[in-house]
């Protein structure tokens, strides 16, 4: 284990601090964002839903819209070229299953005139009957919600049989024996753990601009779209043409966080009905109200655990079920849950496990990914469950953890052997260190006993997190370089800058092997019709695995610049550095300029770019076991302690301070790791204290910023951040993810805190004024 | 958002002219909330939006005697900085400071604040403490004034008349008193009070207390002085048990007029530490 900072003469560029390539053009507003984005004749797209669900549309009526000066077209649910999208969403639909559901479409010259025109369209329907949440969707009569369904048979989701269950997102760990596991152990606890619906609350609504261009034909559109190539096949879907007409620019990105994946490509959809229908340029602008109901939300989940420990704190049983809510539709939950249930027992050595994770379908709006995908609601439960254990044994909660964290040569719940370092251990002992937590603890419970409405509280949470896509789905990912006869370069990838810091952390990894500096490479933001398709850009998979063939790139051209870099000096390759784009002949100490080196190349008609692709080893595992020699190559360890001041007076909790380290095996760029912390800890301390989008009978009663409450600026606690590092020989240089680590685990850090200082158990979040003061939501919402 | 006529009135008499003229109108100052409900639909048959943001007339923060005017269109960061305001009646300023964030304080005004009324207004509990006094002037009929306590009939509802605007804001200077402002909201910026309380006290040379003015907010119906729990502190030294008994009597009353809610169960405790709180801030005992 090392700390950031040690072992800085490993590389030139990586792991420097330099200034993010889209910076300036963010806080200077230069940025343009697809609703920034104006076009000759273009017109304004906009969505006609219903407010009441499910519902059998009978008919559209459009005559009166259709008569407003202004508006140019309208689709309905009955005559649009395409209602279903390729994935499980509809771009429109007779048979509204959710709020975000669209009966028809319009298009006209203005915004105003949209919205006028939705007002004019009335819809006659049918309500049927819904079901809202987990559990009654799990009960025997529950009304189907989808056909493909499927219900219980001895406990766990069973083809063939009929209900609310989505199958293909049911996952199964069978790990030992737990039966004899329960019969080991000398306290066996069962517990109930809930976590609610929660948005991702980007500052840019979904947005995006759908043309065709004169020149060349293209169907193209330039919209905020997180998985440019994902949304491009949206396109392709709605128009019917070829991939090879539709053209997806991707514009500056205001937030995403896994939010403008689904959503925006049924957006993009619809504007590409309208524009084909028109023929003129089309722009549609979700308001935050329409955000709300149509992207997808962080799942609810309810999860019960039983585990069985033995006096001397160790774990050697744990059976649990965790059910989430998947909405109405969905195309994600299937890929979620099987990281819930590789990471359902926690960061612990755990002989004897038994989980079963599935999704069930109701009339709420759909869940999808969300800044963590699946482990911020895991987290919370089982850490919970081992602060209920500690309490139980009368054990410290530290001690618990240390005694079961998993060490080199440890097995996972699914099989897995941790070959690599793990520094989990050490990281625990210089966190406690650094957060001085057994002092605090100390001075807290005597502040405790001294005072009776302000009560303080100490947290310490563990856990760790496959890095990338792991055995959920192939990793690969392309990059392209090319180098300009200035000695410039120009950088490209199949994988999106999303805000995360993408493309200041590929400059560099390219920037590393070419000897290039910083300030001369350029990346060109994603555009479908310049690069391939290299997957998504989630699972914080950018840098540990998306940057692989990045760095390939950059090092195979590196070689060919050093080759002729080398011919101009008048030696062979080995004897050039090439660093800060300058050639040295380490011997004469002679040197040639990058600019030199490509101008030669060029007129020589040298290969002046490389296309690199990366593959990574396929990962055998068993989804029926959820067994395998390899569920993820690598793993980010995280610890995170929080402090918290309870008003128990009226419920309100201060988070006073969160200390956070994260194993990052290389930090490419620190700054951008800390920003990646930073903002992590804001949304962790959202979903600890105040975040909740209040779902009820499938109606949002929180569907804005006013009542959505997330945290400010002035809400803030002090973070103290530790960037650890570690050795592996996976991931881009030995990095590991941090975008989702950053936030998985202060939510849990949180409410552990909060239990501290109340003395009790924390099983619902988030520990909001009225969970805290009377141990229930007093809200209408809350729908699970 | 319907179709209306935009005005702007550049003065008072200019503005009250088009107020008599038939139509359905409405003022916009800073428009913090008049956008928000034209957004959502909430104004469906107005007219004209009189833009009353450009009269001078509107603006300031002045000593009247041993009172304070404020006009209407003076925004909450003004009064948030006003050093007459910090002198004669601080809980002002703080409420005004702890309004939305300070885009909303730069544009959103006082006036605008008290005729939107809504019972989760940060400065109008510190303005009933005050005895505040609202000036009503309409074309024809000169002006009027009212008590805050009684413009205000209604959440969302004042008495004021449709050819009426609101031109003058006359408080109590309480620099005699001891005053405190506690707000409880679900963040630290950008909340919308869960409840807050202002409370101003007068004592003797004794330590009795010959005036005590107890104003919750989000609490009642409408923001309103609680005589019952103040009596209970008049002409006594406010020791705790007397400053738990008078808040306990501000959660009574608030039940007498709001009934049991979906909200008491959190609301009655609440509201009782927070006015006991208030008063404990104002006499700076821990």
């Amino acid at each position: 284990m090392s700390i950031y900072g040690e072992k800085l003469d490993r590389y030139k560029l990586v792991g420097q601090p330099t200034k993010r390539l889209d910076g300036e053009d963010k806080v200077t507003g230069r940025a343009v964002y697809a609703g920034d984005v104006y076009l000759k004749d273009m017109v304004y797209g906009g969505c006609k839903r219903i407010t009441e669900y499910p519902a059998q549309v009978k008919k559209v009526n459009i005559d009166k819209a259709l008569a407003i000066p202004g508006v140019l077209h309208i689709y309905t649910c009955f005559d649009a070229p395409k209602k279903q999208s390729w994935a499980d969403y509809h771009y429109l639909t007779d048979e509204v299953k959710y709020c975000g559901d669209v009966v028809a479409i319009v298009a006209a010259t203005t915004k105003e005139l949209v919205k006028e025109a939705i007002e004019a369209i009335s819809v006659d329907y049918e309500l049927t009957e819904g079901v809202y949440t987990i559990t009654d969707a799990l009960k025997e009569d529950a009304p189907i919600i989808r056909k493909k369904g499927v219900g219980l048979k001895d406990g766990v989701p069973t083809e063939g049989t009929k209900g609310n269950i989505f199958y293909d997102s049911y996952f199964p760990i069978r790990k030992g024996d737990v039966e004899q596991g329960f019969k080991e152990a000398d306290v066996i606890l069962e517990r109930e753990y809930r976590v609610p619906y929660i948005e991702q609350a980007y500052i840019e609504p979904e947005a995006c601009v759908v043309y065709s261009d004169a020149k060349d034909g293209f169907l193209t559109a330039e919209a905020s779209a997180q998985n440019p190539f994902f949304t491009r096949r949206y396109m392709a879907d709605a128009s019917s043409l070829p991939m090879k007409d539709c053209r997806l620019v991707q514009r500056t990105l205001g937030g995403s966080f896994g939010g403008k994946e689904e959503g925006v490509g049924c957006q993009v959809g619809r504007a590409v009905m309208l524009h084909l229908a028109l023929k003129r340029p089309v722009k549609m602008v979700n308001t935050r109200e329409e955000s709300m109901m149509d992207s997808s939300k962080r799942h609810p989940f309810i999860i019960n655990y039983k585990i069985g420990v033995k006096k001397d704190g160790s774990i050697v049983a744990l059976e649990g079920t965790l059910v989430d809510n998947c909405g109405a539709y969905n195309n994600q939950t299937q890929f979620m849950n099987w990281r819930a249930s590789v990471h359902s027992g926690g960061v612990y050595e755990i002989p004897n496990v038994k989980t079963d994770t599935y999704g069930v379908y109701t009339n709420n709006v759909h869940s999808g990914a969300m800044r963590g995908y699946s482990s911020p609601q895991v987290i919370f439960a089982e850490e919970q469950l081992l602060n209920e254990v500690a309490l139980e044994l009368n054990m410290d909660p530290v001690e618990l953890r240390k005694k079961n964290v998993l060490k080199k040569g440890g097995t996972t719940i699914t099989g897995q052997v941790l070959t690599e370092e793990v520094i989990l251990p050490e990281m625990i002992e210089h966190l406690l260190e650094k957060a001085n937590y057994y002092k605090v603890k100390a001075e807290y419970e005597e502040f405790n006993a001294l005072n009776k409405g302000i009560k303080k509280g100490i947290s310490l949470v563990t856990c760790y997190r496959g890095a990338g896509l792991g055995a959920e789905g192939a990793d690969a990912s392309g990059a392209f370089i090319q180098a300009l006869e200035d000695g410039t370069f120009i950088i490209n990838t199949g994988l999106a800058e999303n805000g995360q810091g993408l493309q200041t952390a590929f400059a560099q990894i390219a920037a590393e092997g070419l000897g290039a500096k910083m300030e001369d490479v350029r990346f060109y933001g994603t555009d479908t019709h310049a690069i391939p398709d290299g997957g998504m850009t989630v699972a914080s998979r950018g840098t540990t695995m998306g940057a692989q063939s990045m760095k390939t790139a950059g090092i195979e051209l590196g070689v060919m610049l050093k080759e002729t870099a080398a011919e101009k000096l008048g030696t062979t390759v080995d004897k050039v550095l090439n660093k800060d784009s300058v050639f040295t002949n380490i011997e004469t100490k002679e040197t040639v300029t990058m600019a030199d080196v490509c101008v030669s190349r060029l007129w020589g008609g040298d290969q002046m770019a490389v296309y690199s692709w990366h593959k990574p080893k396929p990962l055998p595992f068993d989804h029926h076991t959820g067994q395998g020699k390899i569920a993820f190559p690598a793993y980010t360890f995280n610890c995170c302690i929080a402090e918290v001041e309870i008003d128990t007076e009226t419920g309100y909790v201060d988070v006073t301070k969160v200390t956070s380290g994260i194993d990052c095996g290389t930090v490419i760029n620190p700054d951008t790791v800390r920003g990646q912390m930073y903002g992590g800890i804001a949304m962790g301390q959202g979903y600890g204290v105040s975040e909740e989008l209040e779902v009820h009978k499938g109606k949002l009663g929180n569907p804005n910023f006013d009542s959505y409450i997330f945290p400010t600026s002035m809400d803030m606690s002090i973070m103290d951040l530790v960037l650890f590092e570690s050795e592996t020989k996976e991931g881009t240089y030995g990095a590991k993810s941090v975008g989702e680590p950053a936030t998985e685990a202060v939510g849990a850090a949180i409410a552990g805190a909060v239990s501290h200082g109340l003395q009790r158990p924390i099983r619902t979040l988030p520990c909001d004024l009225e969970r805290v003061l009377l141990g229930k939501s007093l809200r209408p919402g809350g729908d699970l | 958002m319907g179709r209306f006529i935009y005005e702007r009135p550049g003065t008072i008499e200019e503005c009250l002219k088009s107020l008599k003229e038939p139509g359905v109108k409405k003022l916009i100052a800073g428009g913090t909330d008049i956008l928000v409900e034209l957004r959502a639909g909430k104004e469906p048959e107005l007219e004209y939006l009189l833009d009353v943001s450009q009269i001078k007339e509107l603006k300031g923060i002045t000593e009247a005697g041993n009172k304070i005017s404020i006009k209407p269109g003076t925004t909450h960061s003004a009064i948030g900085k006003s050093a007459l305001v910090k002198e004669g009646l601080k809980i002002l300023a703080e409420a005004s400071d702890t309004v939305g964030s300070p885009q909303i304080r730069n544009a959103g005004t006082l006036g605008g604040s008290i005729v939107t009324a809504s019972p989760a207004s940060d400065p109008t509990p510190a303005l009933i403490v005050a005895n505040g006094i609202v000036t009503l002037q309409s074309a024809d009929r000169g002006t009027r004034h009212v008590l805050i306590e009684d413009f205000l009939t209604k959440p969302y509802k004042t008495s004021m008349e449709k050819d009426e605007m609101l031109v003058d804001i006359t408080v109590d200077n309480l620099k005699e008193y001891k005053m405190a402002f506690v707000k409880l909201g679900r963040r630290k910026a950008l909340a919308i009070a869960r409840m807050n309380v202002a409370v101003a006290l007068k004592l003797d040379g004794e330590g009795k207390v010959t005036d005590a003015r107890i104003v919750p907010g989000s609490a009642f119906p409408v923001a309103k002085r609680i005589k019952a729990a103040e009596d209970m502190l008049l002409n006594r030294i406010p020791t705790e048990e007397l400053i738990e008994e008078a808040s306990n009597q501000v959660a009574v009353e608030m039940i007498k007029v709001t009934g049991i809610r979906w909200s008491t169960e959190y609301k009655e405790p609440v509201i009782k530490a927070l006015v006991k709180r208030a008063l404990k801030k104002a006499l700076e005992v821990k």
